[in-house]
């Protein structure tokens, strides 16, 4: 299993509603934290989530036995550690 | 005797001669403590409010000056040119030339006659005083209103109207003496004789003390009270009136 | 009408911002133009003072600022002073570092001044490149728009203002980032790949505590508490 949280503020909302909309991934609330998990990697693509600079590189609040793989301007990727 | 004596700095309105007069006879009568007296002049020659914000403006240098020698304390010695600039501003004085000197690494601890004045009447446990200033009225005022803001009540008060500052140091004793004799002094905890540095008054404060009857203060003997209790010395100066006595163990018969 | 013989504790954290905040100049005469006629600052405040303690400093000048808020910023001018290390080498009036130190770690230390609103942070920006010190960079954060310029002593200025309040799951957030950190800090090659990890960890141990704060419609703050 491959896990993120992202917090939920109007920053993060792109990322969050990219990763609801991909079929592999499960959205659901921890906290106030979106937990995004899914059997493979995750996969968010940049453009898709309208995420600036800033926002994009500081999405991502948390890993569980997961790894950040790829995060640059084209997209994240995480997948299990 | 053998100790270090302590340095006193006072900043002093140019035209002012009698706080240098009286502050090393009053503090040489101090048992156990030698005092050396260096002094720093701000021009001032007549006490209206443009000379005193003129002079106010030379505070900095004064406390350089004396900040150089190497003073141990350090009083601002016009009392007026503090209370005609605000209520309550002798404190913001201190702490502007505390400020300046801590700043530089001085540990000189610094009074002003304006605040040794509160703290002397403080000290009586004072709450209805009269007063004598030489000042004109409308700066006379200004003073009264100073001390009545700090929680004393001036039950009467006096004004000789001289302007002129070398004139107010040659104000015989007598003309204090006879207008402190007209004020209304009932219910009068503490007589304030001379509220000014300037007016020699050093003479009077045992004699109207004895007169009158109750504590009689001067901005000088206030200054030197304040002095030795910055100090850590014993107040125990006889003949100046009951407030220079405050530490004396055995009150003579 | 209040009880008057309620007793209301005084809170834990009663400090109230920055009284001032002072830095060494050899440009007494810029630093008045930056701040004074170029920011519109006004000179609130100045001490002329020798050094008479054991570390005999020469004759110096210590001024202030107004930076709103009745916050200062002050400065020391020390007369005859020549500016210490080697002023080809980055950094500012206070220090010189290696001629290697990148540019991000030498504006890490900066001053950071707040406005309200864009209108507020536009007129700064237009004073500065109406003058010898124009912005350097603009930049729209997260949460945060600043611009950013080096006054005459080479210290780094930014002006800021917030897009919109912190949220309460902000606070959190930090409050769990600090925690992580300090788990991690002591630990063996603190990572950000370890950060998050610890991270993980604790939004879920601090989730549950969090939701009854928000059904009891009770401040986050015990929930910030481990
Ligand atoms: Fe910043």
């Amino acid at each position: 299993m491959t896990r993120l949280y992202v917090l939920e503020v109007p920053e993060n909302e792109g990322f969050v509603e990219v990763a609801a909309a991909d079929p592999v991934i499960t959205v659901d609330k921890v906290g106030p934290y979106f937990r995004l998990s899914a059997d493979d990697d995750i996969v968010i693509d940049r453009r898709a989530t309208g995420a600036r600079h800033a926002v994009w590189y500081s999405a991502v609040a948390g890993l569980e036995n997961s790894v950040i793989t790829q995060q640059d301007k084209n997209a994240l990727r995480v997948q299990r550690r | 005797m053998s100790k270090t004596p302590v340095r006193v700095g006072l900043i002093v309105p140019s035209s002012n001669v009698t706080v240098e007069t009286e502050m090393p006879r009053i503090l040489a009568r101090a048992p156990g403590t030698e005092f050396t007296f260096h002094s720093s002049r701000m021009r001032m020659k007549a006490v209206s409010p443009e000379q005193i914000r003129a002079m106010n403006a030379q505070r900095e240098r004064c406390v350089m000056e004396l900040g150089d020698a190497g003073v141990d304390v350090m009083l601002y010695a016009c009392l007026v040119a503090i209370m005609s600039t605000g209520l309550g501003a002798h404190r913001d004085a201190e702490m502007g030339v505390a400020e300046q000197l801590s700043l530089g690494g001085s540990e000189a601890k610094v009074l002003s006659s304006a605040g040794a004045l509160i703290s002397g009447l403080q000290a009586l446990g004072a709450r209805r005083i009269a007063l004598v200033t030489p000042y004109m009225r409308p700066l006379a005022q200004q003073v009264v209103d100073y001390i009545e803001a700090e929680g004393f009540e001036v039950a009467d008060w006096r004004a000789l109207e001289v302007a002129d500052n070398a004139e107010v140091g040659r104000i015989p004793g007598e003309r204090v003496m006879a207008a402190a004799r007209s004020l209304d002094l009932a219910g009068v905890d503490v007589l304030v004789i001379s509220a000014c540095v300037q007016m020699p008054s050093l003479d009077l404060v045992q004699t109207a003390e004895d007169e009158f009857g109750i504590p009689v203060i001067s901005a000088a003997t206030a200054g030197a009270y304040s002095i030795l209790r910055t100090i850590g010395a014993s107040v125990d100066i006889p003949g100046a009136g009951s407030l220079l006595l405050a530490d004396a163990s055995v009150v003579a018969s | 009408m209040t009880d008057e013989l309620e007793i209301v504790p005084k809170a834990d954290h009663r400090v109230m911002g920055v009284d001032h905040a002072a830095f060494p100049t050899f440009d007494p005469a810029g630093t008045v133009r930056f701040y004074r006629d170029v920011l519109r600052f006004p000179v609130v405040h100045s001490i002329c003072a020798a050094g008479w303690g054991p570390d005999k400093h020469p004759d110096f000048i210590h001024f202030f600022f107004d930076i709103g808020n009745d916050d200062r910023i002050a400065f020391f001018y020390y007369f005859g002073l020549k500016p210490y290390g080697d002023q080809t080498a980055p950094g500012d009036s206070w220090a010189r570092l290696d001629h290697d130190t990148p540019q991000f770690f030498t504006n890490s230390r900066h001053l950071a001044i707040h406005v309200v609103d864009e209108e507020d942070l536009l007129e700064y920006r237009k004073r500065l490149d109406d003058s010898e010190w124009p912005v350097e960079m603009q930049v729209m954060h997260e949460t945060i728009e600043s611009i950013y310029t080096h006054d005459p002593n080479g210290y780094m200025i930014e002006i800021t203002r917030a897009l919109r309040p912190v949220t309460p799951q902000e606070d959190l957030d930090a409050a769990i980032t600090i925690d992580a950190l300090i788990d991690i800090a002591e630990g063996e090659d603190p990572s950000m790949d370890k950060l998050l990890e610890r991270k993980a960890q604790l939004i879920v141990e601090r989730a549950e505590a969090w939701e009854r704060a928000q059904q009891h419609e009770l401040a986050p703050e015990p929930v910030l508490v481990p």
